[in-house]
């Protein structure tokens, strides 16, 4: 895991910084040196996410595709790594005192709140995870009945409804504002027996998977309505490292957003609050900007979610669906291995998945915790400084 | 079954053995008083002899036959596509019917399994039309299955006695600085120790439709059709328990940012909701859910803990997550009880959690609660600590009026009185902290007869308290212009201090040489008080026996008369001082009419002042002293001049 490779570097700088606890208010140039190479580590890390440019093609290596599982789990890794290194130079071996004095006195505060945010975000996430498992379910339904031998009938029937439940369920997710539920009362009767019960609709409304009335494209919104870039003498100093952290956190949330089924994101926000100059900022601004443009896609045509496996679910389940409607036995064997192709891409979609997600979700909660620990830490430092400063009183 | 398909008849020897078996089987077959079940096992065992020597099917009798029961349990199946009552209110005769003719089918697909369907066209065309009917059948069994699931739910009712009892009192807001010495302890355990405990599993499913589930799921999984089983089951379990927790239990979902928004007053109601829910989610609907899954999925362990991981994971986390938020929160002292309140709840329930969540499937969750439960721990400390930091912090620049007891006296007092009731838990979470520091306030106690939780690390704690307590009090002393009052306010907290320890569970905590000592403090403060008032008012009375007698006489009648007004400044001030406790009062007027009365007498009588020259008898001095320390505003001359 990169996480692992970064934790050395910056991890032999905080020895260093130890040492140099008691010289820290003369040492302003190892400061800007230090937020120089913050900065160079975040556009690295966050080039390496950008997808190859089609003029290099990568040969070696296929990398993970934008907007897939494993990407957003690489995508977190990287959260995780910048945001030890934030802690290293913002926390350790520094005077707790430099934290309560302006802009830091307003900008931390600030910034805690914003995590308090993406707390939320993170369980509206996990939450709607759940429901991507649930497709992930129906599509191994479909795989499995369409992979028997022989195969006729029953099996192209039942492929049928499970890929129908599919396709349905990922665009009322979309629809029902993300209330992630599920699809689970199928056929007439079944679905009469759950309407008979006047509870249920009831229900629908009430298993938020937040809380009522939360919305994730609100929260993302709040996040970014006070993230401002530092300007003029305060761009140098520890303004920034909070910008480039808060930028990070805001965008590592809203890409899960887009991407992942969630509470309320109609009216998500596609404009990114980060002036195109800034250096560090140039891979994130490329990212931001396509997946934007995938999300105005989706929004418009309002398919299925931007995660690249739950699109190709949705693309490979619409063509198995017009397969099994024109499916007459026995089948043409052209048509057969036409089917076959995609069968083993949905099977393969569906490993990936079955492979992914759980790690995903436990990940994300790694990330919850982190955040929890981060916001803590800088409570602490909080405290400490608002008992100095009533003992100088 | 599965043994039929490992044979396959190549050798001769087994095509005689097979054709044995036919043989026997005919004459089985001839005997009149066979049951039906035997019968239909015969005819099972023929087929599949039939379709074991290969080709006989194409040609032979028992493919006649073979199409005909197949066609027999397709009727059967189709019959109930276009009625649209449901097959398991109809009667137990239809659903055995609709079973059979599922089993005969899955029995014949089995069958064929060990038949190559590309050279024989006549089981592949039979393998479809069975596998078709599978599908019709199984679509059918799983809005079966949703429609029990659904009508036949049931719900717990919880006591809500317990709840609403804790709910009323108010003890952990701000209310508590004012609350006196009500029974403060005693409503408040109830819902520790409530009616749920021990093993309470419940019926979720009526129980008479369990085996109708059980047979359902068995149907389905043998026609691999476990992921439309879990899909159907997972689903309808998980919207009974949303209903559970939204509709019956009332409770509310909140996100982090709620939480912490939340008002005092909102958050520790919820947090007492929080702590009675775990106990009925966890501990009897979690728990029941769990035996309702291995009633109906007992043999498949897999889809098992699968389906009711998937069922309770959302609310598990939720539940969770409002533990969290709370660990999160600020660490004011007031929020203490609540944290330890939920510390023990999610203590009590941690094994409960752990067999839940036994399986691969839900340890993540499982780790995560004990995580909170560290977390929880950890605020609980972290509150402790503000407790003595807010003493410390505490500086109110008025001197408390009449010298009474400080509202931190009492604040601390039925606090630190009410923390006793949390000392296992409390002594459990000091006990990794260093607390050789706080050792040293027990000073010499080296006798034998100490209790040994007079050492124990919240007895240390709670003695640090206290002499924080002792420290801000004197602070707080100095803020009186009079040094009287000074030593009535002291005498009046410190009083109320043993008090306090003395009548409650904190006494073993503090052992008998600190409630001693203590007695002594304030003790002393009553000496120091009658010593700085009643001196100079005294001395006005003294002897010196130097002067002459003329000028003595005069004199005396002077030192009556400025006796009588340093004793009238006294009343009037001192009658509005206070001593709450009315065995102290008695006391200190006791010990103060002693010597003052005795002074007085002993000054009259042996000067022989006449009448007309006292304005206060001895009686009426006395009577006097009794208005002392009242906390009134009498005035002396409508309710004493004569």
């Amino acid at each position: 895991m990169p996480a692992t490779d970064y934790q050395g570097s910056f991890l032999g700088r905080i020895s260093i910084r130890r040492n140099q606890v008691m010289s820290m208010e003369g040492n302003h140039e190892q400061e800007l040196e230090d937020l120089e190479l913050f900065q160079k580590h975040v556009a690295d890390r966050f080039a390496e996410l950008a997808p190859p440019s089609p003029s290099q093609p990568s040969d070696d290596i296929p990398s993970d595709p934008i907007l897939s599982i494993a990407w957003i789990r690489k995508l977190l890794d990287v959260f995780l790594c910048c945001d030890a290194e934030f802690k290293a130079i913002l926390i350790m071996g520094r005077d707790p005192s430099q934290i309560s004095k302006p802009p830091l006195d307003r900008l931390i505060p600030e910034m805690l709140d914003r995590d308090v945010k993406a707390l939320d975000i993170c369980n509206a996430i996990t939450n709607g995870i759940e429901a991507v498992r649930h497709y992930q379910k129906l599509a191994e339904i479909a795989v499995s009945a369409l992979e028997q031998r022989p195969f006729g009938d029953g099996q192209v029937k039942r492929a049928r409804k499970a890929l129908t439940s599919l396709i349905t369920a990922m665009a009322c997710e979309d629809k029902d504002g993300a209330n992630y539920t599920r699809t689970w009362s199928f056929g007439r009767r079944g679905a009469a027996a759950a309407g008979n019960n006047k509870s249920t609709g009831q229900l629908r409304s009430l298993s938020w998977s937040v809380s009522k009335n939360w919305s994730a494209a609100k929260q993302i919104h709040a996040m970014s309505a006070n993230l401002v870039a530092p300007r003029g003498t305060e761009a140098s100093g520890l303004a920034l490292p909070v910008y480039i952290m808060s930028t990070i956190l805001l965008f590592v949330m809203w890409t899960m957003v887009a991407t992942i089924p969630c509470q309320e994101r109609s009216g998500l926000a596609t404009h990114f609050p980060v002036p195109k100059q800034l250096v560090w900022a140039q891979s994130i601004i490329g990212l931001h900007e396509k997946i934007a443009e995938e999300w105005k896609k989706k929004e418009k045509k309002g398919s299925a979610g931007l995660l690249e496996e739950m699109q190709k679910l949705d693309k490979l389940g619409q063509s198995l669906i017009e397969f099994t409607d024109s499916f007459q036995f026995p089948a043409e064997d052209e048509r057969a291995e036409e089917v076959s192709a995609h069968l083993a891409e949905l099977g393969e979609t569906c490993r990936r998945m079955e492979e992914g997600l759980v790690p995903l979700q436990v990940q994300i909660r790694e990330v919850f915790h982190r955040i929890v620990r981060s916001r803590a830490e800088f409570l602490d430092v909080l405290d400490l400084n608002g008992k100095s400063s009533a003992l100088a009183m | 079954m599965a043994g039929y398909q490992s044979v396959n008849p190549n050798h001769e020897g087994d095509q005689h053995l097979i054709a044995a078996a036919h043989h026997i089987l005919k004459l089985l077959g001839a005997i009149r008083n066979l049951s039906d079940d035997t019968r239909k096992l015969l005819a099972d065992l023929d087929i599949h002899l039939s379709i074991m020597t290969g080709n006989t099917i194409n040609n032979g009798g028992e493919a006649i036959e073979v199409e005909k029961r197949l066609k027999c349990a397709e009727r059967m199946v189709l019959r109930w596509q276009a009625n649209q009552s449901m097959i398991w209110d109809t009667g137990p005769g239809e659903v055995s019917e609709f079973l059979g003719a599922i089993d005969e089918v899955q029995t014949l697909i089995d069958s064929f399994s060990g038949v190559s369907v590309n050279e024989n066209g006549r089981v592949r065309e039979l393998l479809y039309r069975a596998n078709n009917i599978v599908q019709v059948a199984m679509l059918r069994l799983q809005e079966e299955l949703i429609h029990i699931l659904v009508h036949h739910k049931l719900y717990f009712e919880p006591e809500y006695v317990s709840f609403h009892s804790c709910r009323a009192d108010v003890i952990y807001d701000e209310s508590f600085v004012s609350l006196e010495d009500e029974s403060v302890e005693a409503s408040q355990r109830v819902s520790n120790t409530g009616s749920v405990s021990g093993e309470y599993i419940v019926d979720l499913i009526h129980p008479q439709v369990v085996p109708d589930l059980k047979a359902i799921a068995n149907a389905m999984i043998a026609a691999n059709y476990d992921q439309e089983f879990c899909a159907a089951f997972i689903g309808a379990r998980q919207d009974a328990l949303n209903e559970y927790f939204f509709v019956i239990l009332e409770l509310e979902k909140f996100s982090i940012d709620d939480v912490l928004k939340m008002k005092w007053s909102t958050l520790s109601s919820e947090i007492k909701k929080w702590n009675w829910a775990m106990k009925i989610i966890i501990r009897v609907y979690l728990a029941s859910e769990k035996q309702l899954c291995n009633k109906i999925l007992g043999g498949f362990d897999t889809v098992c803990s699968l389906c009711f991981v998937e069922i309770a994971k959302a609310t598990f986390l939720c539940l969770l997550n409002f533990g969290e938020a709370v660990a999160m929160g600020s660490t004011q002292p007031e929020k203490l009880f609540c944290l330890l309140d939920m510390y023990e709840v999610l203590d009590d329930l941690l094994l409960e959690i752990d067999s839940l969540l036994f399986e691969e499937a839900g340890s993540y969750i499982r780790i995560e609660f004990h995580e909170l439960l560290r977390k929880l721990g950890h605020s609980a400390r972290q509150a402790f600590q503000e407790l003595q930091k807010a003493i410390a912090a505490d500086s109110s620049m008025k001197p408390l009026p009449r010298g009474g007891i400080h509202p931190l006296t009492r604040y601390v007092m039925n606090y630190i009185k009410t923390l006793t009731i949390y000392d296992d838990t409390l002594n459990l979470l000091f006990e990794d902290q260093n607390t050789e520091d706080t050792h040293s306030i027990v000073e010499s106690e080296t006798e034998q007869d100490i209790s040994p939780i007079t050492f124990c690390p919240l007895a240390c704690h709670l003695r640090s308290i206290t002499s924080a307590l002792e420290c801000s009090l004197v602070v707080k002393s100095r803020l009186y212009r009079e040094d009287s009052l000074r030593h009535i306010f002291l005498m009046n907290n410190i009083h109320y201090v043993v008090q306090k320890i003395k009548g409650s569970d904190l006494r073993i905590f503090f052992g008998d040489e600190w409630i001693r000592k203590h007695i002594g403090k304030f003790q002393q403060h009553a000496t120091s008080y009658q010593r700085a008032t009643w001196c100079s008012v005294l001395s006005f009375l003294r002897d010196d026996g130097h002067c002459s007698n003329s000028v003595l006489k005069t004199s005396y009648k002077e030192r009556c008369r400025e006796f009588t007004n340093a004793f009238e400044d006294v009343y009037k001030i001192q009658i509005q001082w206070c001593i709450t406790d009315p065995q102290l009062k008695e006391d200190l007027r006791i010990s103060t009419s002693l010597k003052v009365i005795h002074a007085y007498r002993t000054f009259i009588g042996r000067n022989r002042i006449s009448d007309k020259h006292i304005k206060y008898t001895v009686d009426d001095l006395e009577k006097l002293l009794l208005d002392f320390f009242e906390g009134t505003w009498r005035t002396l001359r409508n309710s004493r001049r004569r």
